[in-house]
């Protein structure tokens, strides 16, 4: 059997880990050093395809077929509030599908958030059988655990789409809280508060543990806040002391834009562990006489904090919010872990030791942290590993309609899965031929404003008086949240049943589509030297440049 | 005709006789006896299976037809009513003990044969091993009170709760079971977890525990006792006493069972042979004549007991709980003898348990209680059929014979455990080379 590995498909950047022989999670490490990929795929009008790094490079040159942020819009409407406030920011086209799901346009051609994420999940596909020397085919991804159903789906339908079987969708502070350990150590329930403030979001959760048990008690978060806004302030800055000396804006100019950002997201970093760096720009432009702009000037770890003020002010309040909403005061929780790079900001960490009133737990390299985990938990899904198991809850009610607007809940939101309930019915009149079932999902008391997942109609039922002929009504999820519905008359023991999977926008039929797709235009490049399959891969434009295969079919 | 089943006594004498029989014909639904006279077609027939342990399973069937045939012989096929499950995991767990008790000894060479070429065959036995075990404990789960259920002693606090349920939930949620082929045995993995997360949510405060104490009838928690399976203070208990039935004599009390156990018609079969005549693992299995039958009834202390306490479980004992508390009838003798069973003494526990049975044969406590310790004596004897059998019989005398239910649930618990573990060595064993 093959491992499984665990990949953290993130925002801005994802990274993949695997159990190693000795039961512990280690990063799996690209070819050329990486330990994160960035989640960035370009596509140039040539129809060469990019993933990571060289993709983001091109963001500059080729802004509107170089995309990023797919997990922003993966399983979402496209009028979603926060959907329509990236639509605004990114410099790619963000299109409604026909059913309002929001895709992007790459070079005129409509593509799913979920082809997106699949191109980064087979890079992170191969870049683990790279390093493993081995094919690997089943994987456990994490998603935030404020995603509904149709966004883990839709991450699911990314990972079939890229050959990966994607046993288990896993939350990921509950796989940062894994990699940590929080699940050994002491006995008794304790709280931890999951810190993460990564490239593009800020999400804080508040879970309690206790002998290897998670639970999500409460999620909060800025989704509009991340490292990328820090590194927005810097280049801000450089932007303003330019144009005040030398009256040339650079916004103007890619190349001048691309290694301003390039050299300000690595001061940032540096100020991490130093209290001053170089922010270098040699010949960033030309100044109005014609002249180079030579930019050179030192920044102190004091002076980014003072222009990112605003920014370290914008953690506390989700963080309170989420303690309320956990029903918890901040001296509740016992451990603080964090997550994101941008927590290696010594600020960071006093702005997190302020709100919760405790030093946070820092972990070798926050930035693999959820990968880590998620090994973790494939090595416990594959049996290797026997000292946690994971509870994940339904999201929303489950019930069914009764009379003509009632809803019926029969499995509460937050009930652990996999879960069973049951209910008897009986006929409401003489002689009924069958009774239809109607389940929804949805927290509200009017059916209307839930959500239908489907019908079960159970016809030939006895004859008898109302009220004579019961039918028992039998509704389960399990751990892949598939919910299953049956009812079953009790007399004659006749029975009619549902399985409803959540729906990440794409059918299986669109699925195997793009698949197929795929294949196709790899028959055409499977005969391309072998050097060339890497990350970028040439193949005749079609009528459809989306698809792009980047390494062997395995 | 009212007559009762017609009765048939098969007798096994060794293990691995036992085992053909369950593989073959068991298992199928079916059987082949060989017999002189041909009784009428859907005749009810009860089958006394004696392992060699000396420990007997009743199976039920009927005569499906008949047979006359130059190479089986003239017989009667018998149409076999689907096996409970407790009865497979009690063949299975037989055969499974009975293997590791002869662990050191030496198994014929085209037995081994076959197991180095069966390789994924075996890992989907044992598959099919641990889903019987699961089923079985899914079974005894499902009897047991919610404190029963989590291992727990009725004065368990908040964190005992969590901590049973946590420790459970580790070995039980589906995820554990993600690594195995059978998608059954994640569906069974999932109604036990189910069971257990409802016990735990019944139990999750304390004024929920109290609620189902209420129930039980348990006034007030005892004094703190660690809380899994081996208490050793004195669990409380509820006593029920037997349902409307005249006083009779304890073997002959269960109205329903007078009729099985009428003389069996003169029917005389021979031993069932191997229908392709080639070996002779069936054909020694023998048929008990009915005198004999009548002696082996009356005989051992045991089987009378067996009788009293019939494997078709009364009404009483299907329910989960008892609705409420009985009048106590062992009292403070009952109190007392339990403690001896705490502490061990299971020689003078059954003393008294067997004089308090004959001071008043309605005494369900009692009796259950000479099940209960010649349950415990079996599996310190190692004879966990024996021992899964008494336990299952004091539970059907007094179906709140809590020290019966808690025994009978961890030996199925155990039993998954070791399932597993031989899975797993086997998949590591198939994994490993490649």
């Amino acid at each position: 059997m093959t491992r499984i590995i665990g990949i953290d498909l993130g925002t801005t950047t994802s990274c993949v880990a695997v159990l190693d022989d000795k039961q512990v999670p280690r990063t799996l490490v690209a070819s050329d050093g990486e330990r994160t990929t960035p989640s960035w795929v370009s596509w140039s009008p040539a129809g060469e395809i990019a993933v990571g790094t060289r993709a983001r490079r091109q963001a500059v040159t080729n802004p509107s077929a170089t995309i990023y942020g797919a997990k922003r819009l993966i399983g979402r409407k496209v009028n979603a509030e926060d959907v329509a406030w990236f639509a605004k920011l990114a410099p790619f086209r963000i299109v409604a599908a026909p059913n309002g799901d929001a895709w992007v346009r790459v070079h005129g051609q409509p593509v799913s958030p979920q082809e997106v994420a699949a191109h980064v999940l087979r890079r992170m596909r191969q870049v683990a059988e790279e390093a493993l020397g081995e094919p690997v085919t089943r994987a456990v991804v994490t998603v935030p655990a404020y995603f509904d159903d149709a966004q883990r789906q839709a991450t699911r339908d990314a990972g079939q789409i890229a050959g990966l079987d994607v046993i288990r969708i896993l939350n990921e502070p509950t796989a940062a809280a894994l990699a940590y350990g929080a699940h050994r150590g002491a006995d008794g329930r304790r709280i931890i508060a999951v810190f993460d403030l990564g490239g593009g979001t800020f999400d804080i959760s508040i879970m309690s543990v206790e002998h290897g048990i998670f639970e999500v008690l409460a999620t909060g978060g800025d989704t509009a806040l991340g490292g990328d806004d820090w590194d927005r302030r810097l280049q801000e800055r450089v932007v303003d002391e330019v144009f005040d000396k030398y009256r040339v804006d650079i916004t103007g100019i890619p190349i001048a834009m691309s290694r301003l950002r390039e050299v300000c997201e690595t001061a940032k970093k540096a100020l991490s562990s130093t209290a001053e760096t170089q922010l270098a720009l040699p010949f960033l432009a030309n100044d109005q006489h014609g002249a180079p702009i030579n930019y050179e000037r030192t920044l102190t770890r004091l002076e980014a904090e003072q222009l990112t003020k605003e920014l370290l002010e914008r953690l506390e309040a989700p963080c309170l919010r989420a303690l309320a909403d956990a029903g918890i005061r901040a001296g509740d929780v016992e451990d603080v872990l964090l997550v994101g790079g941008m927590t290696r900001w010594p600020a960071v960490q006093a702005t997190v030791e302020r709100i919760f009133g405790r030093k946070p737990s820092k972990g070798a390299n926050p930035d693999e942290v959820v990968a880590l985990g998620a090994a973790a938990y494939a090595g416990i899904l594959s049996g290797e590993a026997d000292d946690a198991a994971l509870l994940d809850v339904t999201p929303h009610d489950l019930g069914i309609k009764v009379g003509d607007s009632g809803f019926s809940v029969m499995i509460p939101r937050n009930s652990m899965l996999p879960v069973r309930a049951r209910k008897l019915f009986a006929t409401t009149s003489t002689d009924q031929k069958f009774v239809s079932i109607d389940v929804y999902q949805g927290e509200s008391t009017e059916l209307g404003k839930n959500r239908k997942l489907g019908q079960v109609v159970l016809e030939d039922l006895p004859p008898g008086p109302a009220g004579s002929v019961r039918v028992e009504l039998i509704m389960t999820v399990d751990v892949e949240s598939i919910l299953g519905v049956t009812a079953r008359e009790l007399k004659t023991g006749k029975e009619a049943s549902l399985t409803i999977r959540p729906s990440g926008g794409l059918s299986q039929r669109e699925i195997v589509e793009i698949i197929n797709r795929r294949r196709q235009e790899h028959s055409v490049t499977s005969r391309l030297p072998p050097g060339m399959v890497g990350n970028i891969v040439r193949v005749p434009t079609r009528e459809q440049a989306a698809v792009l295969p980047d390494d062997d079919e395995k | 005709m009212a007559a009762g089943p017609l009765s048939i006594k098969l007798r096994c004498t060794s293990w691995q006789q036992l085992a053909t029989i369950y593989r073959r014909d068991l298992s199928r639904g079916s059987m082949f006896l060989k017999a002189s006279s041909q009784p009428e077609i859907g005749t009810a027939v009860r089958i006394d299976l004696e392992l060699p342990s000396a420990t007997v399973i009743e199976l039920a069937g009927k005569i499906a037809q008949h047979v006359v045939d130059a190479q089986r012989g003239t017989g009667v096929e018998l149409a076999l009513e689907p096996l409970p499950t407790k009865t497979i995991w009690l063949i299975e767990s037989a055969l499974a003990a009975e293997n590791t008790v002869r662990g050191g000894a030496p198994r014929d060479a085209s037995a081994q044969a076959a197991e180095v070429l069966a390789d994924g065959g075996e890992v989907a036995q044992a598959e099919d091993e641990l889903i019987a075990a699961l089923e079985a404990e899914a079974e005894s789960l499902k009897r047991l009170n919610p404190f029963l259920v989590l291992a727990l002693g009725y004065e368990a606090s908040d964190g005992d709760v969590r901590g049973a349920f946590g420790e459970l939930t580790k070995r039980y949620h589906p995820d554990r079971f993600a690594r195995y082929q059978s998608s059954r045995l994640r569906q069974l993995a999932a109604e036990i977890f189910i069971l257990i997360r409802d016990a735990y949510r019944k139990l999750a405060d304390e004024t929920a525990r109290s609620q189902v104490r209420a129930q039980l009838g348990i006034k007030q928690p005892r004094a703190k006792t660690p809380p899994p399976v081996r208490p050793t203070g004195p669990m409380p208990r509820i006593i029920v006493v037997p349902p409307k039935e005249p006083p009779k004599e304890a073997a002959k009390e269960a109205p329903k069972e007078t009729k099985a156990e009428e003389p069996p018609r003169p029917t005389q079969y021979d031993a069932p042979t191997n229908p392709s005549g080639k070996s002779a693992a069936i054909a020694s299995t023998q048929l008990a004549r009915p005198e004999e039958l009548l002696a082996v009834a009356s005989a051992p202390a045991h089987v009378v007991d067996r009788k009293s306490g019939p494997v078709r479980r009364p009404q009483a004992a299907t329910a989960v709980m008892p609705a409420q508390p009985m009048p106590v009838a062992a009292g403070e003798d009952g109190n007392n003898l339990d403690a001896l069973v705490d502490q061990g003494k299971l020689d003078e526990a059954i003393a008294g348990y067997r004089a308090a049975a004959k001071k008043n044969p309605q005494d369900r406590s009692a009796r259950a209680g000479i099940e209960l310790v010649e349950g415990m004596r079996a599996l310190a004897a190692r004879d966990r059929l024996e021992a899964a059998q008494r336990f299952e019989a004091a539970l059907e005398i007094d179906p709140s014979n809590e020290r019966a239910a808690r025994e009978l649930a961890d030996m199925r618990r155990q039993a998954t455990n070791e399932r597993k573990g031989l899975l797993s060595r086997l998949m590591g064993k198939k994994e490993g080379p490649t």
